[in-house]
């Protein structure tokens, strides 16, 4: 019985009451009338029950899934150990390759400056400032290391958030531009591009032919 | 007329080791007078407060950028025809043309060489 149905006979059965006043109704009446009050009000919480416990059901559901996905985020796991263990090893590229170029450009510096009036004496301060450029070259293997890392934790948190967004179903909303993102886009700071320059030096030699 | 190697020039980059890299090239091809800024704002205090005879300078920097520079440069009176080289890694033709507009001289992307920097040199300020 449907919901609407039910209130209707319920309705109706309580006018008849008031209409003909319960009072001078006999009691074997009135209690046929409260007999169909219960079944339309059972019929009416019967089907009311039914799609409601299955919305209910399909929340309840909805929701374990919901913190079953976040569990699975691992997002304390992203916050405390991943991203600031990426942010340590980051700084430390940063740290050894300006540690090396300034060891290489230094070296390079004392060779532009070196007499060569003995060229024994030339020779020798020559070949060990190149040792000395060649160890500070071996920044390369650590760094290379070190963002081989970063790349791992940047893929782990990209894998789980896809997984995230794709069990909830979530889609972006619109975001508003920040003042930053504004002034970089008036300002055309778009940084170096991935695969070498976007306009070759020889194109860019061209507009200024 | 022969390029005063004397003159003054002005090195705008926040990277400290990339000025190091321009001065040296520039002391290489016989420039002397090198000064250096880190930042548009800097270097503008500094073009305004002397004589220089080129600003070579990044796009990039914080809180102004080289190009907020050239545009100050062309809009200054005493600065407007001071020769002006872009050096940066801003490769994308919309950035070059802009900087073409505001009336760079000329446009270098890095990473860059000796030989690139002579020529842009060479076709700002001529022969030396």
């Amino acid at each position: 019985m449907a919901a609407a149905e039910a209130a209707l006979k319920i309705r109706m059965a309580m006018e008849q009451l008031k209409a003909t006043g319960v009072r001078e109704r006999p009691l074997v009446e009135v209690l046929d009338l409260s007999h169909q009050m219960a079944d339309a009000m059972t019929a009416f919480f019967g089907s009311l029950d039914k799609s409601i416990i299955g919305e209910f059901r399909y929340l309840a559901d909805f929701i374990q899934q919901a913190r079953d996905e976040i569990s699975g985020l691992q997002a304390n796991d992203i916050k405390d150990t991943r991203l600031p263990g990426a942010s340590t090893e980051l700084d430390a590229v940063v740290r050894d390759t300006e540690r090396a170029t300034e060891s290489i450009m230094s070296e390079a510096e004392k060779l532009m400056n070196i007499e060569a009036t003995d060229l024994v004496a030339y020779k020798a301060d020559v070949d060990a400032a190149m040792m000395r450029i060649f160890e500070a070259c071996s920044f390369q293997d650590l760094t290379g290391q070190r963002v081989t890392k970063v790349i791992a934790m940047l893929r782990h948190i990209e894998d789980r958030v896809t997984k995230f967004a794709d069990a909830l179903g979530v889609t972006d909303s619109a975001q508003q531009e920040t003042a930053e993102e504004a002034r970089k886009r008036e300002l055309l700071l778009n940084g170096p591009a991935v695969n070498g320059p976007a306009t070759s030096q020889d194109d860019i030699d061209a507009l200024f032919a | 007329m022969a390029v005063d190697l004397s003159m003054p020039v002005l090195v705008v980059d926040d990277y400290q080791t990339m000025i190091r890299i321009i001065r040296n090239l520039l002391n290489q091809l016989g420039f002397k007078n090198i000064e250096e800024a880190k930042d548009g704002r800097q270097a503008l205090e500094k073009l305004n407060g002397g004589k220089f005879g080129l600003v070579i300078s990044d796009w990039n920097m914080e809180p102004m950028t080289g190009f907020e520079l050239l545009q100050q440069v062309r809009a200054s009176d005493k600065l407007k025809d001071t020769p002006f080289i872009m050096v940066t890694a801003e490769s994308k033709t919309e950035n070059v043309i802009a900087a073409k507009k505001a009336g760079v001289n000329n446009y270098i992307v890095k990473p860059f060489n000796a030989e690139t920097l002579k020529g842009k040199l060479k076709a700002v300020l001529g022969e030396f």
